[in-house]
This record gives C-alpha cells, structure tokens and sequence, in this order.
C-alpha cells in the first residue's frame, strides 16, 4: 500500500526528463528578464510561465495534452488565428495614424522596412521548405501576431520558436538598430533637422483614413484582412469618437487578456523535445537577419530619400519603417538628438513607424496570398 | 542556390505589391486631405 503511495506520489520526478528540466530552467530565465531586467513583462511573464507549465510531467498542461486547458486555449485561440487578429484591435485602438496622415510621405518607409523579410526568404530557402522559410522570414515584420498569424496557418511545427524570437527581437530593438543606423550613416546625415510642424489633420480624414484605406488595401490583399480589418476596426473605434469605452477596452482589456492567453499558450508548445533542436537555433539566427535586414534597408532607402530631396530628409527616420512600434520611433529620435541636440525627428519617425505596421501586414498578405496557390513543399 | 525562382518571385511580387499599396495610400492620405481641410472644420464651428 506504501509503496503505490510513494510512487504515485514521485510519479512526477521519475518522469521529468533532461529537456523538460532544461526548458523549465529557460522558463525560469524568461521570468527573470522580465521581473528582474524589466524586459518585455506583459509577453515574458506568460510565456516563462507558460514553458514551466508545459514541461511539467503528467501536468496535462502542455499546449499538445489533448483536453488539458491549455490546450483548449492554444487550439481556440492559435490554431484558429483568433488570437493575432484581436490582438490587431487592441493595436488598431491604440495607434494614432495622425503624424503619417499629416506626412505621407514618410509612408514609403514602411515598405522598405519590409525588404528584410523577403532577403531572408532567399537565405532561409537554402535549409527550409517554401512554408517554413516563409514563416521565419516574417519575423523580419517586426510583428509578434503577424509572425504568428502566417506561421500557425502554414509551419504550426515552427510556431513556438518563430513566436519567441518574434517578442525577443522586438525588445531587442534598442539594442539592434543603433549600430547598424551609425554605420550606415555619417554624422553630418545623423545631424540633419527636419522640420517639425505639428500638421494638424481633420478629424473626417482621421474617421475615414481606417474605412477607406482599409477596404482599400484589403482588396489588393484579401488574405491579410483578418490582420488588416482588425487593425483598422480597432482605429476606427478610436478616432470615431462615439464608442469610447469599446475603444478603451480594445486598447486595455481585450489586448491584455489575448496577450496573456497567446503567450502562455506559446510558451506551454515549448516542449523539451519538439524545442532544443538545431533547427529552432536555425529560425532565431534567421530572425535575427531578418530584422538586420529591415533596418540596413531602411537607413538605405532613407540615404536614397535623402539624396533626392537634396538632404531634407534624414536618412535615419528609414529605420523606423519596421512595425516595432514605436520602439523604432523611439531608437530614430534618440540616436538623432545624440548627433543633433536640436533634431526632432520622432513625428517623422511615428508616421514612418505606423507606415510600418500597414506595411508588414502588406507583405505578409501577399506572402500568404502566394503561398496558398503554390506547392508547399519546395 | 534552391528554390530559386520562388524566392525571386516572391520577394519581387511582395515588394512590388506593398511599394504599390504604400504609394496609392499615400494618394489617398493626399485626396483625404485636400477634401477635408483642418480650417474648414474650425470656422464650422465658430
């Protein structure tokens, strides 16, 4: 009787293997970055958690435990897309389009943000199939839920690892842009002063940029208007003005209860074995030339703006054209007044930013879009 | 190098696509704005 007793009772410990120890001490490292390093606490916390959770043995609580509650949350929410798309409202509810509504231009910006993702398309063909390196590329976006929108409808097997270095390069944005922006700049470029005129903008544009633009743009790329509907559905809450409080939840409530839902499910599909693998090391070395690629393309395309407005464009606010917003914004104005005191370049940079964010739901539609009328395969 | 041609067409259907989409947006940001001017909302109101 003792015995069944005792082994019921250590039942947990003699199935614990190596892996799931060792994603459990990662769990653990994610939630001290978060509490102790203040990185990223809103995704960190429920992924860390999340990963304790699914190592577990005999926890049920693995995102793959058919019937556990994570697993009901991961299949509800991941699986069926639902959860990027909410969170675009929240996002769509908390963004304000109105420096790029008074600067379009800046807009342009938003598409050279994007060439990272498609280089790393090419580099990540050579070890992955069509699917998976699409998946990967889109990390490139700079976009958590767009990242995992594309790679839960087509590499499900990638999706904790494309996920997880999605969140992490995006918090590592202040640490990966700068140098890249000093080296492809001189300082004399850096200095440039753009002027800074708080164009004001109509409300009516305001109210119908999400309307217009947004049937728009889902025309051109109807498999982005999930992503796409949500954002500007989230906006058009906002800047309507007439549903305060569903804007106010959007932007509050709702994003936060997806945000902990998506993470601690993605963090519960991070499993000792389907994880600590060489591919997983391949997908965040691949991200991370991604995200590289995104901002050397953007300072480019910004040097060649420059050019062609005979020097009235800082070439920096390129940089700004990924949808890490608005830490991107934040990384331009800074290393813009290191070289200028007197350079303001952080409305120039929100427009480019949330040009960014139109832009990598752009790219990621049409990647989509080809990926769902050609073989998979590769 | 693999899967050449996928990646060619790819990266040059999705950037031509978001530069177009960008590029016609920002028309339209400029039609918006010339339609419904700030001043014109203001002497509404007074």
């Amino acid at each position: 009787m003792w015995e069944t007793v005792l082994s019921s009772l250590a039942q947990g410990f003699t199935h614990l293997t190596w892996q799931s120890a060792l994603l459990m001490a990662l769990g653990g490292v994610l939630l001290y970055l978060a509490v102790a390093r203040g990185i990223e606490p809103l995704l960190l916390v429920p992924i860390g958690f999340g990963v304790i959770l699914g190592n577990l043995p005999l926890g049920n609580l693995a995102a793959s435990d058919t019937g556990g509650v994570i697993n009901v949350i991961y299949n509800a929410g991941i699986l069926t897309e639902i959860f990027p798309a909410l969170i675009f409202v929240g996002l769509g509810a908390m963004i304000d389009f109105g420096p790029m509504l008074a600067n379009p231009t800046v807009l342009i910006f938003g598409a050279a943000g994007q060439f990272g993702i498609f280089l790393t398309l090419l580099l990540g063909l050579q070890f992955f199939t069509r699917a998976q390196a699409s998946s990967i590329a889109v990390i490139g976006a700079m976009d958590g839920p767009t990242a995992i929108y594309v790679t839960s409808r087509f590499a499900r097997e990638l999706l904790p690892a494309v996920s997880i270095a999605a969140y992490s390069y995006m918090s590592l944005v202040p640490v990966l842009q700068p140098p890249i922006m000093r080296a492809l700049t001189t300082k004399k470029e850096r200095a440039i002063v753009m002027p800074y005129g708080e164009k004001k903008v109509s409300k009516k544009v305001k109210v119908l940029f999400p309307v217009v633009a947004g049937v728009l743009m889902m025309l051109i790329a109807p498999m982005g208007a999930p992503l796409m509907g949500m954002l500007m559905l989230g906006n058009f809450l906002k800047e309507s003005g007439v549903v305060g409080r569903l804007a106010d939840v959007s932007s509050t409530v709702l994003i936060n209860i997806v945000t902990l839902l998506l993470g601690l499910s993605i963090g519960a599909a991070m499993l000792g074995g389907n994880f600590l693998q060489v591919t997983t090391l391949a997908v965040f070395g691949l991200g991370l030339v991604a995200i590289c690629l995104d901002t050397v393309t953007g300072v480019l395309i910004g040097k060649l703006m420059c050019a062609v407005t005979r020097g009235r464009i800082n070439p920096l606010v390129g940089a700004a054209g990924t949808s890490a917003f608005p830490m991107s914004a934040r990384v331009v104005q800074k290393e813009g007044q290191k070289a200028n005191p007197r350079s303001f370049l952080l409305w120039h940079a929100i427009g480019a930013n949330t040009g960014g964010q139109i832009g990598s739901v752009m790219a990621a539609s049409v990647l989509l879009a080809i990926l769902s009328n050609t073989p998979l395969a590769g | 190098m693999r899967d050449l041609a996928f990646g060619l067409t790819t990266t040059v259907a999705g950037m031509g696509v978001t530069l177009v989409t960008l590029f016609l947006l920002t028309l339209l940001i400029r039609l918006l704005n010339r339609l419904f001017r700030p001043d014109e909302e203001k002497s509404a109101k007074t």
